[in-house]
Order: structure tokens, then C-alpha cells, then sequence
């Protein structure tokens, strides 16, 4: 009798346990209607492509029956683009939710205040509103602070113990996560086991090719004394990298970064670009889907300390924004580094991977 | 000619009807007013620099550093501001920077005779290069409240400034150009030049003053702007003057000058903002809309050519028969 006594306490117990997790844990319940517009900085850029693959990956999981739309301005008009794109947006019935890769800085805050006032979710991935106004919450790739932290370490192995001098060559001065990610990057610079990494300079590509390109010359010109050209985005880090092959200069100037590795093994392969750095952008475009539809269908508020479950990628906790004085964000991760010894390995297995979910999603 | 221009602008108003019709029957938001506001917001700073830049056309010369002057403004009173100096007077002293730089192309065009297409192309690379000395790579934010909220705002019934500015500045030109001496020596200039010279016309005085309106417009556009994003950077209104120019184009103002009504380029505004909304509002982004727009914009230049064209063919064929 006192052995079934305490084996039904054991079961409630855990009974309990069980069900309070649960509670915890917000979960999507398939099936309902979310009509969502996922907006990149710009169209015609590989990681806003992948980031499409895995919100649609999670449109096609979560059986919406609704439409998720990629929407996006054009390169040379990004940024009244983007607010062009939002005010309307806001206007509209039919769409219930964005999911914007902001690169118009706090320009945008009225076009996605108009957003949230019409009941829309807006969400924010990849590159946040700076102030935070208007926006629901930041899906964060990374930690960004370990983004600098990972830079600083990439700079340190390039250029070897003695250190040197580097230069920054990044996407527009209105790029919310470049604009952080550089400021992480000069905070760990400030530490004294990196006080030989000298920062020479910093230049704006505006994430197109020609532009980058001409810059990352212009920094050899410059600066004669330059030995890596660190590059924070992925139009970037190509376009130099591709700028020192194409002037034979890559044995004097190395390129380091954030890249995709199907973009740069060339680079890596060559010793231009020995080693750069990234997350998976299909991911990421997974994670900001379920976050979204979950604010979407009411089934979870936007607050700091409530945890999700995303699918194949597990649960996430909404947490204030410490790179941000407003703002909620949850962090991704992880960072991967790659160079010539894994590589080749990444550039196969997101092949497979490519071909793997895109049969079942479209 | 009259007679065509009449057909041009029936043109334009078929072509609005159709668009509107179908923005109506394709999206429930199209009327509403909150989209109808949207509709002219998010292009108003450049219609209102179009207003003035038919005025320019018209009178046979090309106006290409607008968009910087905008720039340059809107970067200049952001620096002023963020060193400290009151808004209000950066706000003037930009005004006064859009004089100048009028006063400056009109000089070399009305004065020393040298081409505008040259000269204002010279300040579409200086004064933007001024305003990227003055910014360099940042954004500018953090003015006052109540001038974000001029831009952003409702001022008069659902209306923002910078629509109460458009609509005055429309009745101020269209009485300008249609109902005034000053206005009948502007076509007066534009179809002939040195006719209007000979007969007196001031042309280098009419000609020294249209820059410094549009310059000086420019500059209000430029800070409109900055209140509407409540951010400026060096970059602000960049390539603008292909956006405006088209405008007027397609309103049926012949680029060679002397042709043009003020109502055709109304209706040209009304059909390139419709038609951007339109798609907007279906989710047609991207090269897509720039693509029908540019589409847009070269049967605006070839139709009246073909027109001019087929005309002079049968003029010169009667020509020969009677010879014959």
C-alpha cells in the first residue's frame, strides 16, 4: 500500500512536472492562417536567398495556409525601398506579419510603428531597428559581441603573434548589425592580448560587388602597410578577396570576414581568404518564421523571459538586447569558422542539405 | 501643335483612369485614405521639386543637381544642428545654401551662356561631394520632436507639411506658367531663344531666377525629407533627379523646351505614384517596378517623336505632290 502510494506521488510529480514545461514552452500549433511578407535588405543577394529557404522550409512545416511573400526593393534603392515597402504593407488587410532585414536604420521606425499599430507582428532578423521602436523582436543570428570576439581571433591567426594592421571594409553606415558587430570588434581590440592588431580604417562597399571592390583597392593604395582587409559581410568579403586575386596581391593582403562558404571557397582554397566566419542563413530564416507566426496567431507575447520551441532548431528564451538600449531579442547561433581544412566538407554538406529540403518544400 | 498637346494629355488621363480603375478593383486599400496619404507621402519630396523642374524644361534647359542639392541641405542643417546650433536657424541656413548653389548654376548658364546640362551635372557631383565632406559615412539622427513630427505627422486634417507645401506650390506654378507675363516668356524662351533676345525679353534674368526656385526648393525638399525619416546621410535623395526628370517627361514636356503644360505633368505625378502604389500593394517589388516605370517612360519619349515624325513624312509627301 505505501509502495503504491508513493508510486502514484512519483507519477503526479512528474505528471506535474510535465505539464507545468509545457506550459512554458510555447508551441505552434500548425494550420492557421498567417499571410507574411519576409523583407531582405535587397533582392539578388545569396544569404537573403537561403534565409527564404528556411522561412518557407518552416511556411510549408507549420501547414499556413496563408502566403509568405519575399519582397524586396532593388540594391540601388534599398532604403526608400524598404520604407516604401513597410508603409504600404502596413496598410494592407491581408498581411498579418513582417519580417524585415533593416537596412534603413531608425529611417524606417515610422513605416514600422504604422506596422504594429495595425496589429501587424513585426519582426526583425538579421539586422534590428537601432532603437528598437516599432519592432516586436530581433531574431539575432549571433551573440553579437562574440561576432567581434570571433573577428578579433580570425585577425590574431591571419596575421600571426606579432600582429599588424588591418582595415575594415563593411556594408552601409546605416547597417544596424555591421555598424554593431564593428563597435564589438573595437571593444575587444581595447584588451591587451590584442593590442598589436592595429585598425587602420574603415570603408563602406554599400554590399554591392563593384563598389566593395573598388574600395578594398583603394585601402591597398592607402595604406602600403595594410596586411588584411577584415570584411563583416558577405558581398564584401567576396569582392575583396576577389580584388586581391585579381591584383596578385594575396601573398601581402589577406581577406577575413563573414562569408558564405559557397561564395568563398575559391578564396580559401587559393590562401586569399584563409579563414572567415558564419551562421547558417536557411536557419535563421527558419527561426524568424516561427517566432513570427507564433506572435502572429497570439499563441505567444513578445516578453522578456518567455521560451519558444523552433521546430528542428529547439527552443529559444526572448531576452532584453544588451547591444541595444531598447529591444527584445533571442540568439540564434552558432558561428562557424571555416578555412581550408573544412571547408570543402561545408560547401558539400550544404549542397546536400539544398537539394534535401527542397524537394519537400516547393 | 496645341491640338496634340490637348491629345497627350487625354492620353495621360486614359492612362491614369485605367490604372486607378485597377488599382481599385485589385486592392480593397487603394482608397482608403490612410493609402491615399501613403500614395503622396512616400514620393512628395520629389514631386514637389518636379513642379519646378517643368518650369525649367519648358524653358529649354535641364535641371540634374536637384537631388544633391537636397542632399546637401538636408546634411548641412543635420551638421549644424548636431554641433549645436538651434534648429531653427539650421534649418535657414540650409535654405539659404539652396539660394547659393541657385544663384551659383544660374550664373554660369544665364550669364557666362555655358550649357545647364554641363553645369548643373558639375553640382550634381559637387554638391553631393560637399554634403559626404559634411556626413562622410554616418547617419544623422536625434532632431527635435517637432520637427520629425512635421514630417511625419498630420498638420491640417490628415495632411502632412510637406502635402500643404505640394498643393500651394501647384496653384503658385500652374498661375506662373499659365497666367503671367513671367510665364509666357519662359515658353517664349524655351521655343526660341534668340527671338525672345531680340524682342527684348530678359531672358538672362528669367533664366538666373528659375535655378535659384529650383535650388531653393530643392532645399526645402531636402528638409522635408529629413523630417519624413527623421535621419539624413550623405546618400539622402541620391538619384532622385532621374525620378523627377522622368515625371515631367512623361507629362508630355518636350525636353527640347517650349512644350508643356503643368497639368500634364499633374497627371504624369498622379499615374507614376498610382502605378507604384498599385504594385506595392500587390506585392510587385523590385527591378519588376522599376522596369514598367522605365517601360513607362520611353513611350513617353517616343510617342510624341513618332507623332512629330509621321507629321514632317506628310507634310514633305504633300509637299512633293504639289510640286509635281
Amino acid at each position: 500500500m505505501k509502495k503504491l502510494f508513493v508510486g502514484l506521488l512519483v507519477l503526479t510529480l512528474i505528471l506535474a512536472m510535465g505539464a507545468a514545461s509545457a506550459q512554458d514552452v510555447v508551441v505552434a500549433e500548425p494550420g492557421q492562417e498567417v499571410n507574411m511578407i519576409l523583407l531582405p535588405k535587397f533582392l539578388g543577394i545569396a544569404v537573403f536567398d537561403e534565409a527564404n529557404q528556411g522561412a518557407q522550409e518552416a511556411h510549408a512545416e507549420l501547414e499556413n495556409p496563408g502566403t509568405l511573400e519575399f519582397l524586396g526593393p532593388t540594391a540601388e534603392n534599398s532604403v526608400a525601398g524598404q520604407i516604401e515597402i513597410v508603409t504600404t504593407a502596413a496598410s494592407r488587410d491581408d498581411i498579418d506579419a513582417i519580417m524585415i532585414s533593416n537596412n534603413a536604420g531608425d529611417q524606417l521606425v515610422p513605416a514600422v510603428e504604422a506596422a504594429s499599430e495595425a496589429g501587424q507582428a513585426v519582426v526583425t532578423w538579421d539586422s534590428p531597428i537601432p532603437s528598437g521602436a516599432g519592432e516586436a523582436l530581433f531574431i539575432a543570428q549571433v551573440d553579437f559581441d562574440e561576432t567581434g570576439r570571433v573577428m578579433a581571433e580570425m585577425a590574431r591567426s591571419i596575421l600571426g603573434e606579432d600582429g599588424g594592421s588591418f582595415a575594415i571594409l563593411s556594408a552601409s553606415p546605416d547597417a544596424a548589425n555591421q555598424n554593431a558587430w564593428i563597435a564589438a570588434l573595437l571593444e575587444v581590440l581595447e584588451e591587451p592580448e590584442y593590442e598589436n592588431l592595429v585598425l587602420l580604417d574603415t570603408v563602406y562597399g554599400n554590399d554591392q560587388t563593384e563598389e566593395s571592390y573598388n574600395q578594398a583597392l583603394a585601402l591597398v593604395d592607402q595604406y602600403p602597410e595594410m596586411e588584411l582587409i577584415m570584411a563583416p559581410t558577405s558581398v564584401g568579403i567576396t569582392a575583396a578577396a576577389k580584388a586581391m586575386q585579381d591584383e596578385g596581391l594575396c601573398d601581402t593582403v589577406k581577406v577575413s570576414g563573414l562569408g558564405l562558404p559557397s561564395e568563398m571557397i575559391e578564396f580559401t582554397l587559393n590562401g586569399c581568404a584563409p579563414e572567415f566566419a558564419l551562421w547558417s542563413f536557411v536557419d535563421l530564416g527558419y527561426v524568424t518564421y516561427y517566432a513570427t507566426y507564433l506572435l502572429a496567431t497570439g499563441a505567444m507575447e513578445a516578453e522578456e523571459g518567455v521560451t519558444f520551441e523552433a521546430g528542428r532548431m529547439g527552443e529559444y528564451t526572448i531576452e532584453a538586447d544588451p547591444t541595444r538600449e531598447e529591444g527584445l531579442r533571442i540568439v540564434m547561433g552558432p558561428f562557424s569558422v571555416y578555412n581550408i581544412d573544412n571547408i570543402e566538407e561545408a560547401v558539400g554538406g550544404a549542397m546536400e542539405e539544398m537539394e534535401a529540403t527542397a524537394t519537400p518544400g516547393s | 501643335m496645341p491640338n496634340f498637346l490637348k491629345r497627350w494629355e487625354s492620353l495621360l488621363l486614359i492612362i491614369l483612369v485605367v490604372v486607378v480603375v485597377f488599382n481599385i478593383t485589385q486592392s480593397p486599400v487603394f482608397l482608403r485614405t490612410e493609402n491615399l496619404i501613403n500614395l503622396f507621402s512616400l514620393h512628395i519630396e520629389k514631386i514637389i521639386v518636379a513642379l519646378v523642374m517643368t518650369l525649367i524644361i519648358i524653358n529649354g534647359e535641364i535641371d540634374l543637381s536637384v537631388a544633391s542639392v537636397m542632399g546637401l541641405a538636408a546634411c548641412l542643417m543635420a551638421t549644424l544642428y548636431e554641433q549645436g546650433t538651434p534648429m531653427e536657424l539650421a534649418i535657414l541656413v540650409a535654405l539659404g545654401a539652396g539660394v547659393l548653389c541657385g544663384i551659383f548654376n544660374g550664373f554660369w548658364i544665364a550669364y557666362i551662356g555655358l550649357p545647364s546640362l554641363a553645369v548643373t551635372l558639375a553640382g550634381l557631383i559637387g554638391y553631393r561631394g560637399i554634403a559626404s565632406m559634411l556626413v562622410e559615412d554616418r547617419s544623422v539622427t536625434g532632431f527635435p520632436e517637432w520637427f520629425n513630427a512635421l514630417g511625419q505627422d498630420a498638420l491640417v486634417g490628415p495632411l502632412p507639411l510637406a502635402m500643404i507645401v505640394f498643393f500651394f506650390l501647384a496653384v503658385a506654378v500652374f498661375i506662373a506658367l499659365h497666367y503671367s507675363g513671367y510665364g509666357r516668356y519662359i515658353y517664349f524662351i524655351g521655343n526660341n531663344l534668340e527671338a525672345a533676345r531680340y524682342s527684348g525679353v530678359r531672358v538672362k534674368r528669367i533664366k538666373l531666377s528659375l535655378f535659384v526656385v529650383s535650388s531653393t526648393i530643392a532645399a526645402v525638399a531636402g528638409i522635408l525629407f529629413a523630417a519624413r525619416l527623421g535621419a539624413v546621410r550623405s546618400s539622402t535623395a541620391e538619384g532622385f533627379e532621374l525620378d523627377i526628370i522622368t515625371m515631367v517627361l512623361l507629362g508630355g514636356v518636350s525636353i527640347f523646351g517650349g512644350k508643356g503644360t503643368l497639368g500634364g505633368v499633374i497627371l504624369s505625378i498622379l499615374i507614376v505614384l498610382c502605378l507604384r502604389n498599385g504594385m506595392n500593394l500587390l506585392s510587385i517589388t523590385g527591378n519588376t517596378q522599376s522596369t514598367v516605370i522605365g517601360v513607362l517612360l520611353i513611350l513617353s519619349v517616343l510617342i510624341p517623336n513618332l507623332t512629330q515624325v509621321l507629321q514632317e513624312l506628310s507634310r514633305r509627301r504633300q509637299y512633293v505632290l504639289q510640286k509635281e
